[in-house]
């Protein structure tokens, strides 16, 4: 990677949420990315995978997760975009300790962890992935992963800023790792990032009454980075 | 083989009035230890009457500290939003501290200004007049008007209608459906098996869905490299595609993402 796109990636930085904004960019609780999926076809349960932090850069905060920087996902299941539900997740001594899902004390920008509501705790993987499995049928897991998302976000770069007057490349040889700077290239291929995830059932989270546009009725959800004050 | 010392061996021979005193350990371990029960601490022992060769002795296990207050540092819902549609960096700051109620109103009007900003430029890359070229209405509005209209004709998704949808950042995903960030099943006209809004996969390419609902028109395909006059050059940009897809190892079964690279 030149130092030009180096530079350009220090202010303009994109991605699913990698790296997104000066306030974030490259700490601990920088968010990488959010999944949240059946994970099979007439599945009864609902999988949420949150990636923190990202080697796709050096520099950046990778590999350990800050025991100051508590992760929520928060679930909306009335559509007023409030949060009703949260799951929490800390680290402690190499464990990742999750909370919920659970009525938070209060809702908005600051909180605290709802110790009442335990879920279960996983120990923090390595290489290998370590996963526990609560009584209630929670699967748990924290530790390095793959990441998933894929964009080539140096031509991206290029097109919002009005270098690239075709556009996006083509597709190149999905195979091809030579970089012919004339087809397409996937700039998070082979960088990691800290992955947490819960696959939860959805009697846990009960019904919901919001809706997607299409009138599907859908948990509405997100996730936040909390730094303890 | 445990090693007893000579004090531990006299405190046995003065308890075990039935048992010869001699120098055999397995006969001590057949027999016991009693100064595990004597109320001391003695002997290899880390505690009173455990540790060493008596029984482990119960640590003391202090909780973790969970206390204090944690306040917003970063925030996502749906990927990509804020940093495609936020249009500086004191932007993007302000929504990751933001509440999904308060999006709406603190970030509609400014990501509909980014999102024509975004179609000024390649106006000016094609020589055209930025007034001129627009955000169109797109193929989410075709599939909600129905197989009988084209892509346009009283489209609803105006630039309007979708930074309303997107600035609240949430990531919808229903229970017990499959989960398809967005699919257009066979396309224009009919979307036969189009599916979306449901949540979101690692293997779902949310990049060219985002490009396609922001850039590809009433059919999906507005500026997506074409050659209109025929010359074998492109005459319009490539802004539907990114050109990559999924190269990343991900497994059907928990926790879904591939081990570390």
């Amino acid at each position: 990677m030149g130092l030009w796109a180096i530079a350009i990636v220090a202010t303009l930085l994109v991605a699913a949420d990698h790296i997104d904004a000066p306030g974030a960019m490259g700490t601990t609780a920088d968010i990488a990315d959010f999944y949240a999926f059946e994970p099979t076809v007439g599945s009864d349960n609902t999988v949420f995978a949150v990636d923190l932090q990202s080697n796709v850069l050096p520099d950046l905060a990778y590999g350990t997760f800050d025991e100051n920087v508590l992760t929520e996902i928060n679930i909306d299941t009335d559509d007023d975009l409030v949060e009703d539900l949260v799951i929490q997740a800390i680290p402690r001594a190499g464990r990742m300790y999750f909370f919920g899902p659970v009525a938070p004390s209060t809702t908005g920008t600051n909180g605290t962890i709802m110790v009442d509501a335990p879920l279960g705790s996983v120990a923090i993987s390595g290489a290998t992935a370590t996963v526990e499995t609560t009584a209630n049928g929670v699967s748990l897991f924290a530790g390095p992963r793959q990441d998933a998302f894929y964009f080539d976000f140096f031509q991206f770069n290029a097109v919002i800023g009005g270098m690239a007057p075709e556009g996006f490349k083509p597709a190149g040889d999905p195979n091809s790792t030579a970089d012919d700077d004339t087809t397409a290239v996937d700039t998070f291929d082979g960088s990691n990032t800290m992955s947490i995830v819960i696959e939860i059932p959805n009697s846990l989270l009960g019904e919901t009454s919001a809706v997607n546009v299409l009138g599907i009725p859908v948990y509405k959800t997100w996730i936040t980075t909390n730094i303890k004050q | 083989m445990k090693v007893f010392t000579i004090k531990n061996m006299l405190a046995l021979c003065a308890l075990l009035v039935f048992a010869a005193c001699s120098d055999d350990d397995d006969q001590m371990m057949v027999m016991g230890n009693p100064s595990c029960t004597d109320g001391i601490m003695n002997g290899d022992e880390t505690g009173v009457d455990c540790g060493g060769s008596c029984t482990p002795c119960e640590t003391a296990i202090t909780p973790p500290d969970f206390s204090g207050t944690y306040a917003q540092a970063d925030f996502m819902g749906r990927p990509g939003i804020n940093t495609v549609l936020s249009a500086d960096g004191a932007t993007k700051d302000m929504h990751n501290m933001a509440i999904p109620s308060e999006m709406g109103a603190s970030f509609q009007a400014a990501f509909e200004a980014r999102l024509e900003q975004y179609h000024d430029v390649y106006a000016g890359l094609l020589g055209a007049d930025p007034t001129a070229v627009n955000f169109e209405p797109n193929i989410l509005g075709d599939i909600l008007n129905g197989p009988d209209k084209d892509g346009f004709t009283d489209n609803p998704v105006s630039a309007t209608v979708l930074t309303t949808v997107l600035a609240s950042d949430v990531l919808e995903v229903a229970p017990n459906l499959p989960t398809t960030y967005f699919n257009g099943g066979s396309g224009a006209p009919n979307y036969e098996g189009a599916i979306g809004l449901t949540g979101r996969t690692p293997q779902d390419d949310v990049i060219d869905i985002s490009l396609i609902l922001l850039f590809g028109g009433g059919d999906g395909v507005r500026f997506s490299g074409q050659d209109t006059d025929m010359d074998g050059m492109a005459d319009l940009p490539r802004l539907t595609s990114d050109g990559v897809a999924l190269t990343a190892t991900i497994s059907t079964t928990f926790p879904y993402l591939g081990a570390p690279e």
